[in-house]
């Protein structure tokens, strides 16, 4: 009787040691996996919508983006970051509790193909929100029928009328901005001429401004449209030598899909040192700095966002959280624009009272304003019945270091040599757009 | 002298395009010996074979994969893709070659584009392009330089030219001295004559894809070293340029199609300091293709026919 009461003992202890044990692993693992963008926001945290740890089971809100995929350029990962925000958004609460479900469609720079895209996702898949959008043409495409049925679209821009019509709002400022800003500081570095190369299909739009600013300067200035893909790079990067001359400037304006292939040629034809090297911001990642030591000190890369370091602040500290838990995808610039038009788009549902529909959703994004990130030097914002938005408009530049991305020049205005940017910046002034501190 | 008078008139002077002749050179040799390849196919099968860049720019991909992802040695990487490349192109002869056989040639020529097509769309699911990712594969030789004309040459660039005049020489020879070169000249003319006397049409039109593939290979593995970037979209499209070769010689001459490869190189290259045309630089292979057509037909009569009713 007595051996059987301590065996009873000995088996209860043993379930109690195992109970504890298993209580003790399930909690250990909740807290050592909390989710990513859980938590309570603050000055030094950024989080995932509510940021409440539980999943959003309710009814779906549906958003929707078209992202261009062409031989040579890859603009898809800005759709692919805006979903994993929304994925983490989702894994955080939702929109109180419905999870966003997002659509991402690729077009080949096909006018016809934007068009049925964009109907698609409006009449089709009834989105409530395009966000993401980033294409060569597809604004120019799509803007009037957009307007037509009361979408503002969050995206990335690129061409003209991305930064000027009232239906496109974009985290960036675009290759034209951004190539400004790279002639700014080519022109402050003292080179004798600037030479502007872009894909021919942007060439006009997106060299005009930096060659504005090399004529305010007084210096010789050419644009070199070039064909992608690009296939004789040593040819091309010797003509861009041949026009700036010993100490001039050359802004590359490509992706990391074509610039690779002109820096090596550069590298080949001994012309690293030979001239001062530009480019607009989608070269300014790590992977880049790695393969171009050649580069190190002698960039001048204009960066329309903060550096891709943890010390940045908070949102880039989640949104490097967020790239490695739901993406395989390299932190970069394109992450960054991905990752502020899921936010942005978030902040909007979440600012919207009642029911969420298309007309309520669009309604609260030309409601934002003062939006704080420390990826942009200045607030973002969209702001009421405005014409054109170019809320990214001040910039850094950036060089590469030992395989890294290192601040060169600190947040400078890009210089207003279209009438677009001074009238953006006397609304920014009249309408408190970007003012908070 | 004839030099600078003949580039004085578009108003650039000799020293200024020298550079450009250097790279325009080194690029055309290798559209020289992909069009040596295409031909030598052609010849051999009455195959127009489309899918030549898209086979070298996936074994360029995988040799890329072997030296980034694995421990193997270098030289195993480059072996596999000049090897890939003729395995590829023997197997799609093995498979499709005989049921093609007598069909037209431009049914002939679409089976290779949906070769093309399978492939790029491979590449494209296992090798995405995109984001702040962009793909090398420099050769050891492209790490030594010497200066021709103002221009830095690596070795890569004489690899490639030296290869083409090479592989012209020899396939020429071969053609000329060799059993199988009789064959396929023999097939060339006739293939069904040539099968009834007894040559085993089958085993030599495979030994045609084999080595032609080969040539296809070894073009994929010098071209991402000469284009300084392994964009497969690029290097599958670069075929254009070795099927102008192709057909400056009039898919018959090899010499022809060597000239023809580094015609096209050169012009590549020399349109482009002149801003009035260097937009064009991408038309260069057709122009010269249809110029040199023209030019090679001109003493032929066509003969017009009526028919009564």
């Amino acid at each position: 009787m007595r051996s059987t009461k301590i065996k009873v003992g000995v088996v209860g202890a043993a379930v109690c040691a195992f109970t504890l044990m298993l209580a003790g692993w399930a909690t250990g693992a909740q807290t050592a996996a909390a989710p990513v963008g859980s938590g309570k926001a603050s000055a030094t945290k950024s989080i995932c919508g509510l940021g409440t740890g539980k999943k959003a089971t309710g009814r779906p809100i549906k958003l929707g983006g078209i992202a261009m995929l062409i031989p040579g350029v890859d603009f898809t990962t800005i759709g692919k970051v805006a979903k994993a925000y929304f994925d983490c958004v989702n894994d955080n609460g939702g929109i109180r509790g419905r999870p966003i479900q997002y659509v991402l469609y690729n077009e080949q720079l096909n006018p016809a193909q934007q068009a049925s895209l964009a109907r698609k996702l409006v009449e089709s898949d009834k989105v409530v929100g395009i966000v993401g959008n980033t294409s060569f043409t597809e604004c120019g495409t799509n803007w009037k029928y957009y307007r037509s049925k009361g979408y503002t679209v969050i995206g990335a821009g690129v061409q003209a009328e991305c930064f000027g019509t009232p239906t496109f709002v974009e985290t960036n400022m675009g290759p034209r901005y951004s190539n400004i800003g790279a002639a700014q500081a080519l022109v402050r570095a003292g080179a004798k001429s600037i030479v502007v190369a872009s894909p021919s299909t942007i060439a006009a739009y997106a060299d005009g401004g930096a060659l504005k600013v090399a004529e305010r300067a007084g210096l010789p200035n050419r644009s070199f449209p070039v064909t992608l893909p690009v296939t004789d790079a040593n040819t091309i990067i010797r003509q861009l030598y041949q026009a700036a001359g010993e100490g001039g400037g050359i802004i590359l304006d490509f992706t990391p899909d074509t610039a690779p292939a002109l820096m090596k040629a550069a590298i080949a034809q001994g012309l690293v040192d030979k001239v001062k090297w530009g480019s607009s911001t989608p070269i300014a990642n790590t992977f880049m700095a790695g393969q171009f030591p050649e580069f190190d000190g002698k960039l001048f890369v204009n960066s329309e966002f903060g550096l891709l370091d943890a010390s940045q602040g908070p949102d880039t500290r989640l949104m490097l959280a967020v790239l490695k838990r739901y993406t395989k995808i390299d932190p970069q610039a394109f992450a960054q624009m991905g990752f502020m038009a899921g936010k942005f788009a978030t902040q909007a549902l979440l600012n919207v009272k009642g029911a969420v529909t298309a007309k309520s959703y669009n309604a609260a994004v030309r409601g934002l304003k003062n939006v704080k990130t420390d990826m942009l030097c200045k607030p973002w914002y969209v702001g009421n019945n405005l014409p054109y938005h170019i809320p990214n408009n001040w910039d850094i530049t950036v060089d590469y270091r030992d395989g890294k991305v290192v601040l060169k020049e600190k947040c400078f205005a890009i210089a207003a040599v279209d009438q677009e940017l001074v009238r953006t910046r006397v609304w920014e002034k009249r309408f408190n757009l970007n003012t908070a501190k | 002298m004839d030099s600078v008078v003949a580039f004085a008139v578009f108003g650039v002077d000799w020293e200024f395009i020298k550079p450009y002749i250097v790279l325009g050179l080194a690029l055309g040799g290798v559209y020289a010996l992909s069009g040596v390849g295409i031909v030598v196919l052609y010849q051999a099968t009455g195959v127009l074979n489309l899918a030549f860049g898209a086979i070298g720019a996936a074994g360029a991909l995988i040799a890329y994969w072997m030296i980034n992802h694995t421990s193997w040695p270098h030289w195993l990487a480059y072996v596999t893709c000049v090897a890939f490349g003729g395995v590829v192109n023997l197997a799609y002869g093995l498979l499709f070659g005989p049921a093609f056989a007598a069909r037209d040639p431009l049914v002939k020529m679409m089976g290779t584009l949906g070769l093309a097509l399978i492939l790029l769309g491979l590449m494209a699911w296992r090798a995405p392009v995109g984001g702040a990712f962009a793909r090398f594969l420099p050769l050891p030789s492209s790490s030594h330089t010497f200066t021709l004309f103002g221009a830095f040459v690596n070795w890569t660039q004489v690899i490639a030219l030296a290869f083409a005049v090479g592989l012209t020489l020899w396939t020429t020879l071969f053609l000329k001295y060799t059993n199988l070169g009789t064959a396929y000249r023999a097939i060339a003319n006739d293939r069904e004559i040539t099968a009834t006397l007894g040559v085993p049409v089958r085993r030599v039109e495979a030994s045609a894809w084999f080595g032609s593939g080969l040539v296809a290979g070894a073009a994929g593995l010098l071209l991402p070293d000469l284009i300084t970037s392994l964009d497969y979209a690029a290097l599958t499209f670069l075929v254009i340029a070795a099927l102008a070769a192709a057909l400056i010689g009039r898919l018959t001459s090899l010499w022809a199609t060597l000239l023809g490869g580094l015609a096209v190189g050169l012009a590549q290259a020399i349109f482009a300091p002149y801003e009035s045309i260097t937009r064009y630089r991408s038309a260069a292979p057709f122009v010269l293709a249809i110029l040199a057509l023209l030019w090679l037909s001109r003493h032929r009569v066509v003969t017009i026919t009526r028919t009564a009713r």
